[in-house]
């Protein structure tokens, strides 16, 4: 029997109506069914924020985890259930400001998770103050005279720390982000889906109109394997220029996968070690 | 009988450690008991290291105030040390760098010397003393070249012979000119049962591999960093993963993150990599993970004194973590209480389902005691694995079992009469359900209704009164229940204390002595009553406030007025304590 939508919806969303979350939890669910997964075969992690409310909305395992720390936690589960699909569902504040190192290691790590970016670059939950991709010379209740900062890049910081799979998606456009954070969990290794969206209550600036003149889709041409173009590609958004699609993917051996202990059973499947035999003649 | 205490100190970064080591083994082999103790500043090279070791043939609890022989590979060393040394002390070292009019009994062996006509580098120094120590101590020198063997195999016979011959000219140039100062300690004793010379974060590692702990995730910090090493070490037979993550807050998540998805799991670290697990700790506590969390103290606050000891950690670990939730804080006082209560923290955790703490310090963690491998392994054969409400028999998703008509939300946080509830792994088919860091309702469902915060706040509350009622253990009392002195400390101040005691027990003073283990929460109703009986009670701790003092006083309302406290980053002494008295 396949998996339908309505299995993955949990509680009413409380999202403000017009906010870009709705898209994205909704290309999230898609995505699910259409990979003929069910809420009982996929892990979701979700940090703090507007978009980790998420966990609420969505049947799944979940583990509703701390701000900034969901990416560590989903390494672990991860690490303990490699054959166990994890999903990381988080904000730009959350994964690029709070969480940012861990974003960094796990890219390098090419851990095996989802990690999915809601980037509206604002702090929504916490009523507007700046985010770190919001654009230099922002006024929020945080930076009143206008961010000092330059913002991030996402897509260039995680590809230079040898993120395996790096793509962008619009929140205004669900079937194609739908395909992206597929073609993501079917990835194997760290992939990340930074999703533009926008904020309807506390971003006047990054709105709907703002985000289709300057979004397109890459083209059909467009050579996901090679890291200079896609570092040129992923660049533009410096001048908030946005490509969506699959920027780069690389076929590498996961973390798991380099684990010599976890080549034939999952951590959670091995059997005990009893032979202490072999660790004490060190102690002799 | 047999007790004497050995110290090697020359400049750090040439191999005092790994001599140190080598004379503990060695003293094992033959069948004597050991205490070893280190003293190095927190750099590479440079700087003053010096390591000791008491010897006996029984068991040693506690280092003592005279040194019998002192090793000095340089002039430091004997200034730092000669205040330990009597007339009859042995006084090892090299007349062509420096000498001494003192007192002392002198045994010049000369390193430069040899280390000339052999044309070996200067760590060879070491071996050098090693042989001649040995030499000393009437020990045969086959065992150490048998330890050098072992250590340079590797690396071809020609290493080992040019490393076995610095050794067997220490040996030789006391047995040859020193005849007269040869004592018959080291002979092999008859009745000997093999040993293990392990200090208490190796204690840790053997425990955590017999609980079963498949996932070890640590950032280096002293003295904690030898138990990465040792579990990363070991990975490919035990088949734990082993992380070095990119700091502690990642280390603490990811093995919250393992734990959730069934597998035993445990982070170790030392006063500052836990301060910033913290807010991860109380994540743990509203998630109702289970997690072991090892802490080897150092002096702080802040970076503080890296690579000495204090006990300074306890209200920090007591009283860790934002908002109300319960933990366990157990503080073992050798190496072998390190494996019976790392073995118990692992069951305790999965029963209650909370972060277990098991305090260590550098005295306990990086020095070495000789534990008997036959009581290892019965320990670790007898040990029953208890993971409480934890189904880890679920039926997961890699079994390739029908898929179910519909999902269910699994009651995750059922309210229970214990306040633990039953939990089933992520990818267990036919159910879901999410750990929630908000507050949640039963099936883990954000909520802010007030009637189900406060049953899920009593809900966690009652694991407090289930494991104070079910797994609290007293304090052990040692020595007279009658004494009128009584002292009262925790981890690893024990074996000072009872060495304490017996010296006094010899000038006829009579002591007792709570040493404890189990030190949040504390069971008021049966802690309570220990200190009812009017005597004079005595703290003895390795912090400059009383830390388990104010536990005493907050939880049982016991206030103890006499304290001996050390707080200069070296353990409490054993005269300190005796001349108190």
């Amino acid at each position: 029997m396949n998996s339908l939508n309505q299995d993955f919806t949990g509680y009413s969303p409380t999202w403000c109506p017009g906010c870009g979350n709705w898209g994205i939890g909704s290309a999230i669910k898609q995505a699910l069914v259409q990979l003929d997964f069910s809420p009982d075969q996929i892990v979701a992690v979700f940090g703090i924020g507007c978009s980790g409310n998420m966990n609420d909305f969505l049947n799944a395992y979940g583990f509703h985890a701390l701000h900034g720390r969901a990416i560590p936690l989903a390494i672990g589960i991860k690490l303990a259930n490699h054959k166990l699909p994890v999903i990381v569902i988080v904000g730009d504040g959350d994964c690029y400001g709070e969480g940012g190192n861990h974003l960094i290691h796990a890219a390098r790590g090419n851990h095996d998770i989802t990690v999915i970016v809601h980037n509206n670059r604002v702090y929504g939950l916490t009523t507007g103050q700046t985010s770190p991709t919001s654009a230099k010379g922002f006024k929020s209740k945080s930076t009143p005279l206008g961010l000092l900062e330059a913002s991030i890049n996402p897509l260039t910081l995680v590809l230079t720390q040898g993120a395996t799979f790096v793509a962008q998606g619009y929140a205004g456009d669900v079937n194609h982000l739908t395909q992206i954070i597929k073609a993501a969990i079917s990835h194997r290794g760290f992939s990340l889906v930074n999703i533009i969206q926008p904020c309807v209550s506390f971003n006047k600036i990054n709105t709907y109109q703002y985000y289709q003149e300057r979004i397109y889709n890459l083209d059909e041409n467009y050579i996901t394997d090679d890291l200079n173009k896609a570092l040129i590609k992923a660049s533009e958004i410096n001048q908030e220029k946005f490509p969506l699609g699959i920027i780069y993917q690389k076929q590498s051996p996961t973390f798991t996968e380099d684990l010599i202990q976890l080549k034939e059973k999952t951590l959670i499947e091995k059997e005990r070690f009893s032979n202490t035999d072999l660790l004490i003649k060190e102690f002799i | 009988m047999v007790d004497f205490t050995i110290k090697i100190g020359g400049e750090a970064g040439f191999g005092i450690m790994t001599t140190g080591l080598f004379f503990s083994k060695i003293a094992s082999r033959l069948g004597y008991q050991i205490l070893d103790y280190v003293e190095y500043p927190s750099l590479v090279r440079g700087g003053h290291n010096a390591y000791e070791i008491r010897v006996s043939d029984t068991e040693v609890i506690a280092l003592k105030k005279e040194i019998d022989l002192l090793v000095c590979l340089n002039k430091e060393t004997l200034e730092k040390h000669k205040d330990r040394l009597t007339p009859e002390s042995l006084v090892i070292y090299d007349r062509d760098e420096f000498d001494f009019q003192d007192n002392f009994q002198k045994i010049a062996v000369p390193f430069k010397k040899i280390l000339t006509d052999f044309n070996g580098p200067a760590v060879m120094k070491n071996t050098i003393a090693l042989g001649a120590s040995l030499a000393i101590f009437g020990g045969k020198i086959e065992i150490l070249l048998d330890l050098i063997k072992a250590q340079f195999e590797k690396k071809g016979d020609q290493i080992v012979k040019f490393n076995q011959q610095f050794a067997i000219a220490g040996y030789d140039e006391v047995k040859k000119n020193y005849p007269s100062f040869i004592k018959n300690f080291l002979t092999e004793r008859q009745e000997r049962k093999e040993q293990l010379v392990i200090t208490g974060n190796d204690a840790f590692s053997l425990g955590a591999v017999v609980a079963d702990c498949r996932l070890y995730a640590a950032y280096p910090m002293t003295p904690s960093s030898s138990v990465l090493h040792t579990l990363a070490l070991w990975q490919d037979k035990t088949g734990m993963v082993v992380r070095h993550a990119e700091d502690e807050i990642s280390v603490i998540n990811t093995a919250i993150g393992a734990s959730f998805a069934g597998v035993r799991s445990a982070v170790g670290t030392s006063g500052g990599g836990f301060a910033l697990m913290v807010e991860s700790l109380s994540l743990v506590g509203i998630t109702e993970t289970s997690l072991v969390v090892f802490i080897a103290q150092r002096p702080g606050p802040a970076t503080g004194m890296p690579t000495w000891t204090e006990q300074g950690d306890l209200l920090f670990a007591a009283f860790s973590g934002h908002g109300e939730f319960p933990k366990i804080v157990l503080a073992p006082g050798d190496q072998k209480e390190m494996i019976e209560l790392t073995l118990k923290a692992f069951n305790l955790a999965d029963i209650y389902q909370t972060p277990v703490i098991i305090l260590s310090d550098m005295y306990l963690s990086e020095g070495h005691r000789s534990v008997e491998r036959d009581w290892f392994e019965e320990i670790a054969a007898k040990y029953k694995i208890n993971r409480g409400k934890i189904s880890i028999n679920s039926k997961l998703k890699s079994q390739n079992s029908k898929r179910q008509l519909k999902t269910k939300n699994f009651l995750r946080y059922k309210i229970t009469e214990d306040g633990i509830s039953e939990k089933i792994l992520p990818g267990t088919l036919g159910y879901f359900y999410q750990a929630n860091s908000y507050e949640h309702l039963e099936d883990g469902h954000t909520t802010e209704d007030l009637a189900e915060r406060v049953k899920q706040v009593n809900k966690r509350n009652r694991k407090i009164g289930a494991y104070l009622s079910q797994d609290f253990q007293l304090p052990n009392f040692y020595g007279d229940k009658n004494a009128e002195v009584i002292f009262v400390s925790w981890g690893s101040t024990k074996g000072v204390v009872l060495e304490a005691q017996e010296q006094l027990r010899k000038k006829g003073i009579k002591t007792g002595f709570y040493h404890f283990n189990h030190l949040y929460p504390l069971n008021q109703k049966r802690v309570g009553p220990l200190f009812r009986v009017k005597r004079r009670y005595i703290l003895v701790e390795n912090n400059s406030w009383g830390q388990l003092g104010k536990i005493l006083a907050m939880e049982v309302g016991v206030r103890i007025k006499e304290k001996i406290l050390r707080y200069d980053g070296r353990p409490v002494a054993v005269e300190e304590i005796v001349n108190k008295i």
